[in-house]
C-alpha cells in the first residue's frame, strides 16, 4: 500500500479533484455537507468550491433553455447558501453566476434582433490583446470565421477560454468590468471581431431550443465561470500590487490575525519598503512553545522587517504608535460594514479613536449587495473548545460559552477598502455592487425560499 | 479546443490513478450494544435511532465517519434491525439515493449473536473487511479528525505486524466531569513515550477494593516510564487492522470490547504477542451515549456547542432549518410562541408552539410538539409529537414521541415516559419514575388508573434491578436517568470504613455465598466472589465428571482424566481441590453401589467395583488422588470419610463398613500406606462431629489389623499377594 500523508478526510482540495469522476447529484450534496461540517470553511475555499460546483451545473445539469438553467443555479445556489448561511461569499459567486447567464442570454436575444448591441458588450476584453499575445488561439479563430457560416458560432465561443486563460494581472481589472462596461476606446477593434457574432445571430433566425444556440449558452456562460475563478484566484496578487502605495517606510503597521490575503500584501510591502509590523492575535489557550504565525514571522523577519506579537488585550498600548491598520476581510456588506475574525471591531475602533487609518483588504468577489437587517444573522459562532478545554469538568458544566469566529465591523470604522480594482471609500461600494450584481439577483438569498 | 481537450484527459486520468492507489477506510458500526440502558425506550425503537437534540443518534455517528473520509461502512444492527434499515434507507445515507458519501454501506445480520463478540467473530468469518478500519459504536457522537491517529497507527502497523490497534482517547482532565461514564471508570496505564497501551482495567463504585493490580511485567519489562490514567473519556473508537478480527475469534468467550477484549489481550501479551496503542486527544469532542445519564451529558454538550459541528445549528442533517436566535434558543422554521413565553437556551423542532407564560430552560423540544400555557420546562427532554397540557411542570426527565401529559401535572426529576403514554390530569408522580405502556418484552400493561389518570394507557414499570441476578454489575449504575449511588449505600466519603468493615469476613461470605443475603453481597467486589464461585464449579464440575465416568460401562477413564486435568487447568485449582474432588467423587461412587437403585452391592464388593471397574480409574486415584507422602494421603482419607459423610442413601453403619473397606482395598492396591491411615486415624480432625466418629469407628478393625500387620512385616507381605 502507497502512504498517505494527507490522509483521509476529505478537503477543499479532495473534494475539486472527485468532481470530474462524480455524478452532479453526489458532488452537490457533498459540498453541501462539507460546508455543513465546515470542513470547507473561509470566504475564498467557499467561493472556489461554488465557483467549481456552479461550473459543473452550467456543464453537466439537464436544462433546455435559459430559464431552465437559471432555475437550476438558483435552485442549487439556494441550497448551499443555506448550507452556510454565514458565508456571504457564497451566495456572491451565485448571484455573478446568475448575472452572467442572464447577460449572455440578453445578448443571444439581441443578437437575434439586430446584431449591433451586443458587440461591445460581448468582447471587451478578448480585444484588448493583440493578436500576437496568444497564438494558439489564433489560428483556431481563423478557422471558426471560415466555420461558422453555415454552423453555429461555437467554434468561435469555444476559442474564448484560451484567450481568457493568458489574461495578465494588468487586465484583469477590466475583466471584472467586462459583463456591463462598454469600452471605447476598443470598438474599432470589437467592431471587426463582432462581425461574425453578427453573422452568427442572423443565421440561426430561433434559438429557443435550439440545441446548438443552448450549447453555445453553455459554453458562454462556462468560459464566465472560468474568468470568475480566475479572479479569485488572482485577487490577492492584485489586491497585493496596491501595497507600496499604502505603506510608507517607517510605518507602524498593525495587522489583527492575518489572513492569506493580508500576509501577501505585507510581504509584498516588504520587498521594497521598511516598516514595523504588530501582529495582534488570540491569546492561545493553552501555553505552547509555537509562536502564532511562526512561518509569516520567519518571511518577514527575511525581508528584515520588525515583527512584534501583542495579545489583544495590550492593543491600546500600542495604538498610540501605529500608524495604519489592515484588516482582512471575509465579507463585506453593502453599507460597508465589514464581516472580519472576531476581535478586528476592537482594534478598528481603537484606531478609530487614537486617529489612525483602518484599511480593509478585501477581493470583489466578497463584495455582498446584502444589507443586513439583523447583524446577528451574520456572526458565525463556534466551537466553544476555542476559549476553554473540554477537560475542564467545571467550566464545561456551569458556565456557557459563547465564541464568536466573525464579528461585524462598522462601516463608520473605516476609512479605506482595497479590493483587486483598487482603492475605494465606502461610498464607492455601491456603484461596485450595481458593476457585479444584477439587481434581480440581489435579492437571492435564504429568505427566498419561502416563497417559492 | 484541443489544448482543453488535453488538459482534461491529463487531468482525468490523473484522478484515476490517485483513486486506484488510494485504500479505502472501512468502518464498522455496531449500532447494538447488547444492553437494556435505555428502558423503557429501547424495548420500541433501537437506541441508534433515538433523537439526541432532535437528531437520531446514527446520524452523529455516520456523519463522523463521513467527515474522516470513511468510504465504506458495515453496520450490525441487532434488535430492531428492520426500523433501522428503513431509517437508513429513506435517509441521505442510502447508497441508492447519490447522496450517500460512502461507497459501500451494508447491513450485516449475524443471527444468533449475544455479543459484540460474537458479531465481530462472524465479521471476521465473512472477512468483509481486509483493511485497516474503525469501529465504533452507533451511539457515538464526536467530531475528532482522526487523520493524525489513522496515519501513526498506520506507521505502526507497517513497523510491526503485531500492531494490531489504536484506541482513540479525550483526556477529561481530573476533576468531576458530567461526560465522563459514571458507575464504571476505564483505567488505561499507558507508555508515556510509545504510547504504548499496557494494562486496562475498569473500577466502581462497587468494588470494596480500590485497587487495581498491575502486572510486574509491565514494570519490569515493558515499560520504563507510563502513565496510569483515570481521567480519559473513552468513546471507543478504535482503530484496527482485520488481526483484531483473528483475535477475536481466537477468544470465544470474550464479550465486551473494553472489559474482556482489551483487558484480555493486554494481560496476555506474552502470549499472543500483540501490541495495542492509544491516541489521546487533548482537542476535539467524543463521547459515546452509552447510558441515559451519557445522553443526558451529550444532549446538554449539544446545546453548549461542545460537539460542533454537529450541532442544530449547522444542520448537517438535510431538511432542518434550525437557526440560532437571541439568549441561546435555537428554532426550526415554523415554530411559534407566545410572546410572554421565557425560552432560554434551548432547542425547538420545527412546528412545535409553546403558549403564554410558559418558561423553558435548557431543554430540547422536537417537531410538532405542543406545548400549553404556565408549563414550566426545565432540563427535559422532549421527542417528537408530544403535548404537555396548560400549567404542568417537567424538571429533568424524558419525554417521548407522541405522548401526553394532562394539565397541571408534576412530572419530577429523572422520570422516563415511553412512546405514546398518556397521562391523565393532575398526576404527581414519584422521582425516577419509568412510565411505559409496554412491559420490557413488550406486552402491553395494565393501564394504572389510580396514577396516572382514566384515561392512561401505561403503567409504572417495575424497577428492573429486581430482575437482575448479577448485582455486583457496575451497569445498574448506569440504568437511570440520573446518577446515584444513594441506593447503594456508597458514598464516596464512606468508602474506606466500608472497606475495612467487608474485608475481615470477605472470605467467609464468599465461602457461604450461595445463600448469602443479596444487599451484602452486591458490596462485595466481583473479583472476589468470582473467586469463590469459581471455585466452587470447579468442585461441582470436577466430581459431576468423574461420577458421570465411573457409573458408564464402557469403563474408559482416559477422557475423564483428561477432562478433570482441562477443568483444573481452566478454573486453576490447587492440588487439595482436586484431591478433594477425587476423593468425593469415588465415595459418592461407592455409596451409590450400596443403593438398591445401582446394586444393592455389599460394601465390600461395592468398593471394590468403584475402584476397579473402570481402566485406568485405580492409576488415576494413585496419580492424581493422592499423590504423595503421608500428610496428602491423610488429607485424601478426610475428604473420602467427609464425602461418605454427605453421601445420601444408605444408613451410616453400612457407610462406616464402605470406608473400611474401600480403605482396604486402596490398601491392597498400594495406593494407600499403612503410614497414611495410620495417620489418619491419628488426625483429629478425623473425629470432628459426630457423623465422622462414626465412620471412624467403624475402620477400628482394619487399623488395629493395620497395626499388627506393621508388626509382622512378612505377614503383611503375604496378606498381599
Amino acid at each position: 500500500m502507497v502512504s498517505h500523508p494527507a490522509g483521509y478526510a476529505p478537503d477543499l482540495e479532495k473534494y475539486l479533484k472527485t468532481l470530474k469522476g462524480q455524478q452532479l447529484d453526489t458532488s452537490v450534496e457533498s459540498l453541501i455537507s462539507l460546508l455543513k461540517r465546515r470542513q470547507i470553511k473561509g470566504s475564498e475555499p467557499c467561493a472556489v468550491a461554488t465557483a467549481h460546483i456552479l461550473l459543473q451545473v452550467v456543464a453537466r445539469s439537464k436544462w433546455h433553455d435559459v430559464d431552465g438553467l437559471i432555475d437550476n443555479i438558483s435552485r442549487i445556489g439556494r441550497r448551499l447558501v443555506e448550507a452556510q448561511p454565514k458565508e456571504l461569499v457564497i451566495a456572491n459567486i451565485v448571484r455573478r453566476v446568475l448575472g452572467l447567464i442572464r447577460d449572455e442570454a440578453a445578448e443571444d436575444r439581441n443578437e437575434g434582433a439586430s446584431g449591433t448591441p451586443s458587440e461591445a458588450q460581448m468582447t471587451p476584453t478578448d480585444t484588448v490583446h493583440p493578436d500576437p499575445k496568444w497564438p494558439t488561439s489564433t489560428p483556431t479563430k481563423q478557422d471558426s470565421v471560415i466555420d461558422q457560416v453555415p454552423n453555429s458560432p461555437k467554434p468561435v465561443l469555444q476559442s474564448r477560454p484560451t484567450g481568457l486563460s493568458s489574461y495578465s494581472s494588468v487586465n484583469v481589472p477590466k475583466t471584472l468590468f467586462h459583463l456591463l462596461s462598454v469600452s471605447g476606446p476598443n470598438d474599432a477593434e470589437s467592431v471587426l471581431h463582432g462581425s461574425p457574432f453578427g453573422n452568427s445571430g442572423t443565421s440561426t433566425p430561433s434559438w429557443r431550443g435550439h440545441s446548438a444556440q443552448v450549447h453555445s449558452l453553455r459554453s458562454e456562460v462556462i468560459d464566465g465561470i472560468e474568468e470568475i475563478k480566475d479572479e479569485i484566484s488572482q485577487v490577492d496578487d492584485q489586491i497585493a500590487a496596491l501595497a507600496e502605495v499604502q505603506i510608507h517606510p517607517g510605518d507602524y503597521v498593525l495587522i489583527h490575525q492575518p489572513s492569506a490575503t493580508v500576509e501577501r500584501f505585507i510581504l509584498r510591502a516588504a520587498l521594497k519598503r521598511k516598516f514595523t509590523v504588530l501582529i495582534a492575535t488570540e491569546p492561545p489557550r493553552k501555553q505552547s512553545s509555537e509562536v502564532q504565525h511562526t512561518s509569516f514571522r520567519k518571511k518577514l523577519a527575511a525581508a528584515g522587517i520588525t515583527v512584534i506579537n501583542i495579545m489583544n488585550g495590550g492593543l491600546m498600548a500600542y495604538m498610540s504608535r501605529v500608524d495604519k491598520v489592515i484588516i482582512g476581510a471575509h465579507a463585506v456588506v453593502a453599507n460597508g460594514g465589514v464581516v472580519a475574525d472576531a476581535g478586528a471591531a476592537a482594534v478598528a475602533r481603537a484606531a478609530k479613536e487614537q486617529g489612525n487609518a483602518v484599511i480593509v483588504l478585501s477581493g470583489v468577489y466578497k463584495l455582498s449587495p446584502e444589507n443586513p437587517f439583523n447583524e446577528e444573522s451574520l456572526i458565525e459562532w463556534g466551537d466553544s473548545s476555542s476559549f476553554v478545554g473540554f477537560e475542564d469538568g467545571a467550566m464545561v458544566s456551569g458556565v456557557e460559552i459563547r465564541t464568536a469566529i466573525t464579528e461585524i465591523v462598522p462601516p463608520e470604522l473605516i476609512d479605506t477598502y482595497i479590493t483587486n480594482l483598487g482603492t475605494h471609500s465606502s461610498d464607492h461600494l455601491s456603484s461596485l455592487i450595481a458593476d457585479h450584481y444584477k439587481q434581480e439577483d440581489v435579492d437571492f438569498h435564504l429568505w427566498n425560499e419561502g416563497e417559492r | 479546443m484541443s489544448h482543453k481537450g488535453n488538459s482534461k484527459g491529463k487531468k482525468s486520468a490523473k484522478a484515476g490513478a490517485e483513486s486506484k492507489s488510494e485504500d479505502v477506510l472501512q468502518a464498522v458500526v455496531l449500532a447494538d450494544s447488547f444492553q437494556d440502558r435505555y428502558r423503557p425506550f429501547t424495548t420500541e425503537k433501537p437506541r441508534c435511532l433515538l433523537p439526541l437534540a432532535n437528531t437520531p443518534l446514527i446520524e452523529y455517528t455516520l456523519e463522523f465517519l463521513a467527515m474522516n473520509g470513511v468510504n465504506e461502512v458495515y453496520i450490525y444492527c441487532g434488535a430492531h434491525t428492520d426500523q433501522v434499515e428503513d431509517y437508513i434507507s429513506r435517509s441521505r445515507w442510502s447508497t441508492a439515493s447519490r447522496t450517500c458519501p460512502f461507497s459501500v454501506l451494508q447491513f450485516v445480520r449475524v443471527s444468533d449473536a449475544r455479543s459484540v463478540g460474537d458479531v465481530l467473530r462472524d465479521m471476521d468469518k465473512r472477512s468483509l473487511v481486509d483493511g485497516d478500519f474503525i469501529l465504533v459504536h452507533g451511539d457515538l457522537v464526536s467530531n475528532i479528525m482522526l487523520d493524525g491517529a489513522l496515519a501513526a497507527h498506520r506507521k505502526r502497523r507497517e513497523t510491526s505486524a503485531a500492531n494490531i490497534m489504536t484506541v482513540v482517547l479525550r483526556s477529561g482532565g481530573q476533576e468531576e466531569h458530567r461526560t465522563k461514564t459514571n458507575g464504571i471508570t476505564p483505567i488505561f496505564v499507558v507508555d508515556t513515550k510509545t504510547q504504548r497501551c499496557l494494562h486496562y482495567d475498569e473500577m466502581s463504585p462497587l468494588n470494596s477494593d480500590r485497587y487495581m493490580s498491575l502486572d510486574p511485567a509491565v514494570v519490569d519489562e515493558l515499560s520504563t516510564e507510563f502513565e496510569i490514567r483515570s481521567d480519559l473519556i473513552d468513546a471507543q473508537i478504535d482503530i484496527c487492522t482485520p488481526e483484531v478480527l483473528a483475535l477475536w475469534s481466537e477468544s470465544f468467550d470474550y464479550e465486551l470490547p473494553r472489559r474482556n477484549f482489551l483487558h484480555g489481550v493486554l494481560k496476555d501479551w506474552e502470549l499472543n504477542g500483540k501490541m495495542i496503542y492509544a491516541e489521546i486527544f487533548d482537542e476535539g469532542y467524543a463521547a459515546r451515549a452509552s447510558n441515559l445519564q451519557m445522553y443526558d451529558a451529550i444532549s446538554r454538550d449539544v446545546l453548549s456547542r461542545w460537539t460542533y459541528p454537529f450541532i442544530p445549528e449547522c444542520n448537517v442533517v438535510p431538511k432542518q432549518t434550525y437557526q440560532r436566535n437571541i439568549n441561546g434558543v435555537v428554532v426550526e422554521d415554523g415554530v411559534f410562541h407566545a410572546n410572554d413565553a421565557k425560552i432560554s437556551n434551548s432547542i425547538i423542532g420545527r412546528n412545535s408552539t409553546i403558549g403564554s407564560a410558559s418558561k423553558v430552560s435548557n431543554s430540547i423540544i422536537g417537531r410538532d410538539c405542543k406545548i400549553g400555557a404556565n408549563v414550566v420546562l426545565e432540563d427535559c427532554y422532549i421527542w417528537s409529537d408530544a403535548t404537555i397540557e396548560d400549567g404542568t411542570r417537567i424538571t429533568r426527565s424524558i419525554v417521548a414521541d407522541s405522548s401526553t401529559i394532562g394539565k397541571n401535572s408534576t412530572i419530577p426529576t429523572g422520570t422516563l415516559i415511553s412512546f405514546g403514554v398518556q397521562i391523565g390530569e393532575g398526576t404527581l408522580l414519584s422521582k425516577n419514575a419509568i412510565i411505559s405502556p409496554v412491559t420490557v418484552d413488550g406486552s402491553p400493561v395494565t393501564p394504572d388508573t389510580d396514577l396516572l389518570g382514566a384515561a392512561t394507557n401505561a403503567a409504572p414499570l417495575a424497577n428492573p434491578e429486581d430482575e437482575d441476578e448479577d448485582d455486583e454489575d457496575p451497569a445498574i449504575l448506569q440504568k437511570s436517568l440520573i446518577y446515584s449511588i444513594a441506593e447503594f449505600n456508597i458514598s464516596t466519603s464512606s468508602v474506606s470504613t466500608l472497606s475495612s468493615e467487608v474485608s475481615d469476613d470477605d472470605y467467609d461470605q464468599v465461602a457461604h455465598s450461595i445463600d448469602a443475603d443479596a444487599s451484602t453481597r452486591s458490596r462485595l467486589s466481583s473479583f472476589a466472589s468470582d473467586e469463590a464461585g469459581e471455585k466452587l464449579s470447579f468442585h461441582n464440575d470436577a466430581v459431576h465428571g468423574l461420577l458421570d465416568a465411573l457409573r458408564a460401562d464402557s469403563g474408559d477413564f482416559d477422557s475423564a482424566k483428561l477432562e478433570f486435568m482441562g477443568l483444573r487447568l481452566a478454573n486453576d485449582a490447587s492440588d487439595s481441590m482436586m484431591r478433594r474432588a477425587v476423593a468425593v467423587a469415588f465415595a459418592r461412587r461407592a455409596a451409590e453401589l450400596l443403593t438398591p437403585e445401582y446394586g444393592p452391592l455389599e460394601p465390600s464388593k461395592a468398593a471394590e467395583k468403584a475402584l476397579t471397574a473402570s481402566n485406568g480409574a485405580t492409576k488415576f486415584v494413585d496419580e492424581v488422588g493422592v499423590g504423595g507422602g503421608e500428610p496428602e494421603q491423610v488429607e485424601f482419607i478426610l475428604a473420602l470419610q467427609k464425602g461418605l459423610l454427605h453421601a445420601k442413601g444408605p444408613e451410616q453403619s453400612r457407610v462406616g463398613i464402605l470406608l473400611a473397606a474401600l480403605l482396604q482395598q486402596l490398601y491392597a492396591l498400594d495406593i494407600l500406606e499403612e503410614e497414611g491411615i495410620l495417620g489418619w486415624w491419628g488426625d483429629e480432625r478425623a473425629a470432628d462431629g459426630e457423623g465422622m466418629v462414626t465412620l471412624k469407628d467403624k475402620c477400628r478393625v482394619l487399623v488395629e489389623w493395620l497395626e499388627n500387620a506393621e508388626e509382622e512385616d512378612d505377614e503383611d507381605d503375604s496378606d498381599d499377594e
